[in-house]
């Protein structure tokens, strides 16, 4: 389970930021996991409407591929954040120090250029389906129930932007970490057993009857 | 340079980034970008002024991916089945589990053993996530084992060995991933996925009853539970079949006639009965929260995985680089059976090293197709094909097989994850005492992939009927 990795806080500009910046993506998060949940009762009312009522949800299809990049991009930032997106850090969990520093720099560097490019790539998808003289801004409408899909599509160009943020912020400190050897606002790569401790303690803790 | 030639090169630099600890999602998603640009631009003949047009049409193409691939129904599969895990855990079921368990099997010969066996197996079946499900059973399983007189060696290995059994005991999200990129039919992997999983769990019972029979004072049965005792014991741990039960009526329905819906709406329904069953048992909103910020978050690593192969995908549909290795290991001198033996066996080896979904949605675009060749092609009829099945049915096999093999890299050194886990869970534990114990269920699985792969029919009956 990907529970919050330890990410150091300290009274520092550069923390404060990070705090602000996690407060935003924390909301992202949260929207994507009522995503998940609305698109489960979205589900459960569709099997009760067409098996007990007879009468199924119109446009369920539509709702779902509406609300999917909700689900899938929008937590992007959050999970970089806590240092989620699997890598394998076989190698550079050997790395300490300054060289430990320069080499997650060098990383989030080339994902940052990554994320940029994409910005550009998906607000140009977005840009094809929207239109301000059409009726609902749209050029294009899902299939079943007509509903516009530009908001889907302008929700990937704007969480890849946070991502963007987020990058350029761990850039600073892992640019600061290499000056001064003292790393903040970034997640620490810890080892197999501190993780597993960690879950363990999250997983118990919903343990609360026996 | 022909388009082949930039398709390894990139496809090796992906490799070289990845090893060096750039995230398996953008390193991905960055050998796409690079891959289209270079094959956009070489075939201007690398004008110097044409480098942006090709930058342009190479982001473009990409840009495409991240929502075209991402917004279907199909896919939403894989959220609704990690919302089930988290509110499992929030309903507390684990120690209901394995108290109804110890009650059910707890006569047999290594009784608390098979128990943990069971109870683990039953919770993997919801939570799909092998680790935390080591993590929590170390915790409640290895001392009662103990307290029983077990070796604390052996009963560590049982639960790291059956946090394994997640990834094929439906709902398994790894499945679904499987078949999302392989475009096959999800229902059907994730009934195949039922009967390995369950036959996995009882040659793990049979090791530990075999073990008990033969070694005197391994560890005794535990009795004393009346039929009232057992029935009581039920109710905490039904909530558990009957979301396995639902997923699998919602795919095929055995009644006969159509089935009842989509395996998502299979997976809502069962989401949603535990989420009452959470609610019922003293979950608020706090826990709630938390639960959905977890799904989030692993929903979103998963997907990022997703879309960025998808863009390195692209690229490679450009390079032809599945087509020319494909057309190189049908071209080797080989029965094609012992080539599949080697590209199982090269999962292993790359699994020891790497997370299951990120080796898999890496590889499979260039291996599957490859593997599908081997067999005759896509489309081959049972009759004409090597292995003896249908294109579809080669591809549920191959699932299945590469699937077990991934998890069955959760308990090989040097880095089997559920064994650092119940080490790191257990004081009293070194990782070696845990790779020790965890010996017999090593070479279970090695004889389950065996039969696997030796009787097809093991994996294919189930989905043969829907």
């Amino acid at each position: 389970m990907a529970m919050k990795a330890a990410v150091r806080e300290d009274g520092s500009r550069l923390s404060r930021l990070d705090r602000g910046l996690y407060r935003i993506e924390s909301w992202l998060g949260l929207a994507s996991g009522l995503a998940v949940f609305g698109l489960m009762l979205l589900a459960v009312y569709s099997v009760g409407g067409r098996n007990i009522m007879n009468s199924p949800v119109p446009g369920y299809v539509d709702w779902i591929e509406l609300i999917m990049p909700l689900i899938a991009i929008a937590g992007i930032s959050f999970a970089q954040r806590d240092g989620g997106h699997i890598r394998m850090d076989i190698l550079i969990g050997r790395l300490r120090g300054r060289l430990l520093w320069m080499a997650e720099f060098l990383s989030t560097f080339l994902i940052l250029l990554v994320m940029i490019l994409l910005v550009w790539g998906t607000w140009a998808h977005f840009g094809r389906s929207f239109d301000w003289s059409a009726p609902n801004f749209s050029r294009d409408s899902t299939i079943d129930i007509g509903l516009p899909i530009w908001p889907a599509k302008l929700l990937v160009p704007v969480a890849f932007s946070v991502m963007a943020l987020r990058l350029c912020l761990q850039l600073w400190a892992y640019g600061r970490a290499i000056m001064t050897n003292d790393a903040v606002a970034v997640p620490m790569i810890e080892d197999v057993a501190a993780i597993a401790a960690r879950e363990a303690e999250a997983v118990s803790g919903a343990e609360p009857r026996s | 340079m022909t388009a082949t030639d930039i398709g390894m090169y990139v496809s090796a630099g992906m490799l070289v980034m990845v090893v060096l600890g750039m995230r398996v999602a953008f390193a991905a998603a960055m050998a796409g970008l690079v891959g289209l640009v270079w094959i956009f631009w070489s075939r201007k003949g690398y004008a110097g002024d044409e480098f942006w047009w090709a930058l342009e049409v190479a982001t473009k193409t990409a840009g495409q991916v991240p929502h075209g691939k991402i917004a279907s129904q199909a896919l939403s599969l894989i959220p609704t089945f990690i919302l089930i895990g988290y509110l499992a855990y929030h309903a507390g079921f684990t120690r209901a589990l394995f108290d109804a368990a110890k009650k059910w099997v707890g006569w047999v010969p290594g009784g608390m053993a098979v128990a943990t066996v069971f109870a683990t197996a039953g919770f993997s079946a919801v939570s799909g996530a092998s680790v935390a499900t080591s993590a929590v059973f170390a915790r409640i399983a290895i001392p009662e084992m103990q307290e029983n007189g077990y070796n604390k060696r052996f009963a560590a290995g049982v639960v790291a060995a059956a946090g394994t059994l997640a990834s094929l005991i439906p709902p398994s999200a790894i499945l679904v991933i499987y078949a999302i990129i392989v475009e096959q039919d999800v229902g059907k992997l994730l009934l195949a996925g039922f009967v390995p999983g369950v036959f996995s769990a009882f040659v793990y019972a049979s090791i530990i009853i075999g073990l008990a029979l033969t070694i005197p004072n391994f560890g005794p049965p535990v009795r004393g539970f009346t039929w009232g005792d057992r029935f009581r014991a039920l109710p905490g741990a039904l909530p558990i079949l009957f979301v396995v039960f639902i997923i699998i009526i919602f795919i095929y329905n055995p009644f006969g006639g159509d089935a009842w819906g989509t395996p998502t709406e299979g997976g809502a329904i069962g989401a949603f009965v535990v989420f009452l069953m959470a609610l019922w048992r003293g979950m608020r909103w706090p826990a709630f929260r938390e639960a959905l910020l977890e799904t989030a978050k692993l929903s979103v690593m998963i997907f990022s995985i997703i879309w960025g192969v998808l863009i390195y995908v692209r690229f490679l549909g450009f390079a032809d680089l599945p087509g020319v290795f494909s057309d190189w290991i049908t071209s080797l001198e080989m029965s094609p059976m012992l080539i599949l033996i080697c590209i199982l066996l090269a999962y292993a080896v790359l699994g020891m090293f790497m997370d299951a979904i990120g080796m898999l949605l890496l590889t499979l675009p260039v291996v599957y197709p490859a593997v599908m060749a081997l067999n005759g092609g896509e489309f081959v009829s049972a009759a004409d094909s090597t292995f003896g099945m249908s294109g579809p049915m080669c591809a549920i096999w191959f699932g299945i097989l590469v699937v077990k093999m991934a998890e069955f890299c959760l308990i090989t050194p040097p880095i089997g994850l559920n064994c650092f886990v119940v080490a790191g869970v257990r004081d009293d534990l070194s990782v070696q005492d845990v790779f020790r114990g965890v010996t017999p269920f090593f070479i279970a699985d090695g004889l389950t992939i065996a039969l696997l792969v030796a009787f097809p029919s093991i994996v294919l009956w189930l989905p043969s009927l829907a």
